[in-house]
């Protein structure tokens, strides 16, 4: 479809922007909006005349997409969750509950959206390349897997570090090597680990009672010794305290199967992910000794993060294994080191941030055994 | 030998215009060229000058290097222009046909009557030579000859057809070829790449390093055998007409190196063609010579590439979308299924419908910004070589020529990469990552 006025537009204050123009030093920031309103007339010039019409920016919107169910029903929950424990529950119908969840989630976005591109574009402009779109959606996850609490200047900052430390100082989208969501996740856990974790973060108090209100994730439950007292059908739904988009498996699973089905998402990753914590959920049975040891091992794919990391977090391409043999081991190791650092380690509740940033750093290596297989296999046959 | 193999990675893009089985007759064409710049490394030395008469299987342009190897004139005539590009740097010599002069059988390359295929005669330029893709070297000893019996590009003829009736002749350009090396043709079975010779080499005989084979297209062996039978050259090849763009898609009998102006008025739509939504012109559009994946661009009054055998008319893209990356896409075609397209098409195979046929647009736009490498498991989809193709183009952009070698780039020419390319989110240039590397390996080894 073309627009033409829209082009007409573009077409006239290109020259203000171009090199030599008056405002030619914000050309960057220029092309970002005239490529995000206008696919670029750029043609092939020779190997494949014609291509492929999926590009960074299409890839970038589907997950998105699938980021959607969770982060719609997020809003709810946290609105759910605040009725809940302060006795208002029948009171609030369920579009307010959604609404107060919104009216909280609103300013966390935008403040990860304002702060993170702003030093995209600041880059992009430095370096005088394109703006990538990769922040749209880091820009989205990380207010998801943050606990609702979250102070606003401690969201920024997290974000400023995940641009600049996480991925910036490698050269930008596409060359680093930490999940850029995560590293801010792991920012805050670290720097304000009082406001990431403990019973007082997990629910959104109201505008006219300021006092935080305690509510135990099930993971809280069990690193005290307790069963969770939430049932495995809360947990599904997702109706349960935990960080603000993270909780339902349910809504996550449907952004799991959009990202398998447009091919967007490993499946070998996602499955190992899976594969990894159910059997090492297992051992763990099979061992026993504590309440978290004895957890049916399919609680953990419902608790905390461990669905939501393993379809939108894992499956990062960039930061991923990129063979598929290396993707299978990266997927199963994260699975088990996820469930094992739940279970034996007491000073992270949560083990899967942990996990998948470790596994980040590994994948260079596991990539590197797997094609040393074929470089061998290659010398072998010179040699016979 | 005859090889059955299968393939099962790869890609058929549904691009439309396919040809229809009728051969129209256009060895009549007046001029013709031949063009250095197909052949990888031939560094090309005139041997003749404007206005001189030539006669078919004469040389026109020798070989710096390797002085035997020459390019013949296609026909008999008189060379009406040497065409010199940027650096002057020779890309074509043409050849108007003049039939007062005669294509006497050339009986000098012949003992004891026999002819005998050497680098000194006129049909030897058909042969190439893996790795790198030069024209063979009649001083290396290949571990085979390998011969493609099905060309699995888009729009590709059908080659049993294109062959029709030259049986004979391809039986004795077999026979002649035997007299090399052990000759291997293979028919696959499979998407594309299936039908390209670097898949069908590495399923059967991987090239290692400091091996050598050599490759013929199927329709060049008929064109030995012929030269072997007669001792005329008379190359000639039945060329695909298609795609998007042409008004009529079909086949066309034509000699080698052949004007492709009376092709291209013939098929080139009227100005008003309606193509994604906005109208082309005669001007938009764009003709490939070769595959649309792997072929080069030439002008309405180009002429057809060397080892070219099929010509591709294409809508150029050069045109913006309005939020092109949001829009369903129910026409846009793509290898993943993120647009509309896609979903249906899954959607129609998932319920056990009947094969939703889409009409897919296609034209030259890259259909969206350069980045980084970030997206893989795509490539490894479409790439049935044992080869990590990701790693080796990395390796190939860091100029890592050990570990080049270790990933196997020996075994591979950019047009294994051109479905990699097309897929690629990215919009990389694989093809010429991959080109460039082997020239830096190629001068090396010929250094």
């Amino acid at each position: 479809m073309r627009i033409k006025w829209v082009e007409q537009l573009f077409d006239k204050i290109e020259p203000t922007f171009s090199e030599g123009g008056k405002l030619g030093w914000l050309h960057s920031t220029f092309d970002a909006f005239h490529t995000f309103a206008l696919t670029p007339k750029t043609i092939t010039r020779s190997g494949s005349h014609i291509r492929d019409a999926v590009d960074s920016k299409r890839s970038i919107i589907v997950v998105i997409i699938a980021l959607l169910p969770a982060l719609l029903f997020g809003m709810w929950n946290i609105g759910y969750q605040t009725a809940m424990s302060t006795g208002a529950g029948a009171d609030w119908h369920w579009i307010y509950m959604w609404w107060f969840g919104f009216l909280r989630m609103l300013p966390m976005i935008a403040v990860s959206y304002i702060v993170g591109l702003a030093i995209e574009f600041a880059f992009a402009q430095y370096r005088g390349h394109e703006v990538n779109e990769g922040f749209l959606a880091t820009g989205l996850l990380i207010p998801m897997i943050v606990p609702v609490t979250t102070p606003l200047w401690q969201l920024a900052l997290a974000v400023a570090f995940a641009v600049i430390i996480g991925k910036e100082v490698f050269g930008g989208s596409g060359m680093n090597f930490l999940n850029p969501a995560l590293v801010a996740r792991a920012f805050l856990f670290f720097a304000y680990p009082t406001h990431m974790s403990g019973d007082k973060v997990w629910i959104a108090s109201t505008w006219w009672g300021n006092d935080a209100i305690a509510g135990a994730t099930p993971m809280g439950e069990l690193a005290t010794g307790s069963a969770p007292s939430a049932s495995a059908l809360d947990m599904l739904i997702g109706t349960i305290p935990g960080s603000t988009c993270e909780t339902s498996f349910i809504a996550i699973a449907l952004g799991a199967m959009l990202l398998l089905f447009t091919g967007i998402a490993s499946w070998r990753i996602m499955l190992g992910v899976f594969l990894g914590g159910g059997l090492m959920g297992l051992l763990f049975n099979a061992i026993g000794g504590n309440a978290y040891m004895e957890l049916p091992f399919y609680y953990h794919f419902l608790m905390g993060g461990f669905a939501f990391g393993a379809v939108f977090m894992a499956t990062d391409p960039v930061t991923a294994a990129q063979t598929n043999a290396g993707k299978w081991i990266y997927g199963l190791l994260i699975g088990v080191f996820a469930v094992l650092l739940r279970v034996c380690n007491p000073a992270y509740p949560e083990g899967m941030m942990l996990s998948i940033l470790f596994m980040n750093c590994m994948a260079p290596l596991i990539d590197h055994c797997i094609v040393a297989r074929n470089i061998k296999m290659r010398e072998r046959r010179i040699g016979k | 030998m005859i090889h059955n193999i299968k393939v099962k990675k790869g890609l058929n893009i549904p691009l439309g215009g396919s040809a229809e089985r009728l051969v129209v007759d256009m060895r009549g064409t007046e001029r013709y060229a031949v063009k250095p710049p197909d052949v990888v490394g031939f560094i090309p030395r005139l041997a003749v000058a404007e206005g001189d008469s030539v006669a078919a299987g004469q040389p026109l342009v020798t070989d710096k290097n390797l002085p035997q190897l020459f390019l013949p004139s296609p026909v008999d005539g008189v060379v009406e222009a040497i065409v010199r590009g940027e650096k002057r740097r020779l890309t074509e010599v043409v050849v108007r046909k003049n039939r007062n002069i005669q294509n006497h059988p050339n009986n000098q390359n012949s003992q004891n009557g026999q002819r005998v295929l050497s680098a000194e005669v006129p049909v030897w330029w058909m042969i190439k030579e893996r790795p790198f893709g030069t024209i063979a070297h009649p001083g290396h000893r290949p571990k085979g000859i390998f011969v493609s019996l099905r060309d699995t590009n888009p729009l590709a003829p059908d080659l049993d057809f294109a062959l029709k009736g030259r049986e004979h002749e391809f039986d004795a350009g077999c026979q002649a070829l035997e007299t090399l090396a052990p000759l291997h043709l293979v028919h696959a079975e499979g998407p594309h790449p299936a039908g390209n010779i670097g898949t069908q080499i590495a399923q059967i005989s991987p090239i290692n390093k400091g091996e050598c084979v050599w490759t013929v297209g199927a329709q060049d062996v008929a064109n030995i055998g012929r030269w072997m039978l007669s001792g005329v050259y008379s190359p000639e090849r039945v060329i695909a007409v298609g795609g998007p763009a042409a008004k009529a898609p079909k086949y066309y009998r034509v000699t080698c190196g052949v004007d492709i102006s009376r092709i291209a008025d013939v098929q080139t739509l009227s100005p008003s063609y309606p193509c994604l939504g906005w109208q082309a012109s005669a001007a938009d559009t764009r003709i490939v010579s070769g595959s649309p994946l792997s072929g080069t661009q030439v002008a309405a009054d180009g002429f057809l590439g060397m080892y070219d055998q099929q010509l591709c008319f294409i809508p150029e893209g050069d045109q913006h979308e309005f939020m092109g990356w949001l829009m369903p896409g129910l026409t846009k075609f793509s290898f993943s299924k993120t647009f509309l397209s896609g979903f249906l098409v899954k959607l129609s195979q998932l319920v056990k419908l009947d094969k939703l046929s889409i009409p897919y647009t296609f034209n030259t736009n890259l259909h969206g910004g350069r980045r980084p490498l970030m997206f893989t498991g795509g490539f490894e989809r479409v790439f049935p070589l044992d080869i990590y193709p990701m790693q080796l183009i990395k390796a190939c952009i860091v100029g890592d020529i050990e570990l080049q070698e270790q990933l196997g780039i020996y075994e591979v020419e950019p047009e294994d990469f051109a479905l990699c390319e097309f897929i690629d989110p990215s919009k990389t240039d694989i093809q010429t990552i991959i080109r460039e590397a082997l020239e830096v390996l190629r001068k090396e080894a010929t250094a």
